[in-house]
């Protein structure tokens, strides 16, 4: 069992550790095109990367270990290219995958650094067979990945239902809810100016353009 | 949402501040929470920044400002790694802003 935020001595709202238990769960488990072993892989090369190291994964091709380590690390450098030459090898579900996995690893990884709290341990990955599952409604557009509905950022992960569920589940509570978003005076620890100052400077160190 | 938050609310900002931290934000508190976001992207230990912050603001301010963190390290990757494009309106309305701040080099297309 992997414990969350040990050591920490700011007081934390309960929702924030509680999706964190439900995001290892997740990424524990088989998903749409990888199986709970491969996820595992994939958020440890990723994080791996992040510290200037790499740990590729004993069963991943070795394109999506390449993939989940520029995600970590440096996001910014993905281009159409790029992705596009990983989607035509391990197909765009898996790819799409992978991206969820890769950012909501981050997500958990980061918020432990940013209160001292040494990185959660990665869970043991739980037997089962990828699911298949896909929305078939996903169609091309001007994105790099197929989307229901045209693209929008929360739609992204779209033609994996379960990854598009998996980031809402996390933008709640570490940030504000869907609904909460269209709230410009909404108040907690921080202002809305003040949350969404932190999010373009985190934005702009990673060279995220949207 | 900065931009709208910041009007909605008549917080001052000066949004140079998003690139260049050598900008005051104007925004209260401002500096501090761009110093600790620097921090925590960083490669050196974000206790410093923390620990101002907490002093500063409180503790609230520092588990928002970890969330919101976290939360856009896991946007901005499934942003970049999906080419999610920005829409044509948006890129109208913003166009001011992007060349104050010089967001555009951040472009794809």
């Amino acid at each position: 069992m992997t414990t969350f935020l040990q050591g920490v001595s700011v007081q934390v709202r309960p929702e924030i550790p509680a999706v964190f238990v439900r995001e290892w769960t997740r990424l524990a488990s088989p998903g749409s095109s990888w199986d709970g072993r491969q996820r595992v892989e994939i958020a440890a090369a990723a994080r791996a990367a992040r510290h200037g190291a790499s740990e590729p994964g004993a069963s991943l091709p070795a394109i999506a270990t390449s993939a989940a380590e520029i995600l970590g690390s440096t996001p910014g450098r993905a281009t159409r290219i790029w992705a596009e030459s990983i989607v035509s090898t391990v197909g765009s579900a898996a790819y799409v995958e992978l991206v969820g996995v890769v950012a909501r690893a981050s997500a958990v990884d980061s918020f432990h650094r940013s209160l001292g709290a040494i990185e959660p341990k990665l869970p043991e990955p739980r037997a089962g067979e990828p699911t298949g599952e896909q929305d078939r409604a996903a169609s091309p557009g001007p994105a790099w990945v197929p989307m229901v509905g045209g693209a929008s950022i929360v739609q992204a992960l779209s033609a994996v239902p379960s990854e598009a569920e998996a980031q809402e589940d996390m933008h709640g509570p570490l940030y504000l809810t869907y609904a909460q978003m269209q709230d410009l005076q909404f108040v907690r620890g921080l202002t809305r100016p003040q949350m969404e100052l932190v999010a373009a400077r985190t934005s702009a160190l990673n060279e995220c353009f949207y | 949402m900065l931009r709208a938050s910041s009007e909605v609310t008549n917080a001052p900002l000066d949004p140079r501040a998003i690139t260049d931290p050598s900008v005051d934000p104007l925004l209260e508190g401002g500096r501090i929470l761009i110093r600790f976001v620097d921090a925590v992207l960083g490669s050196d230990d974000p206790a410093d920044a923390r620990s101002l912050l907490a002093e500063s603001m409180g503790p609230a301010a520092v588990v928002d400002a970890a969330g919101v963190v976290a939360n856009f390290e896991m946007m901005n990757r499934i942003a970049e790694g999906t080419g999610m494009p920005v829409g044509k309106g948006s890129l109208a309305r913003t166009e001011e802003w992007r060349a104050l701040i010089g967001l555009d080099r951040y472009r794809h297309d």
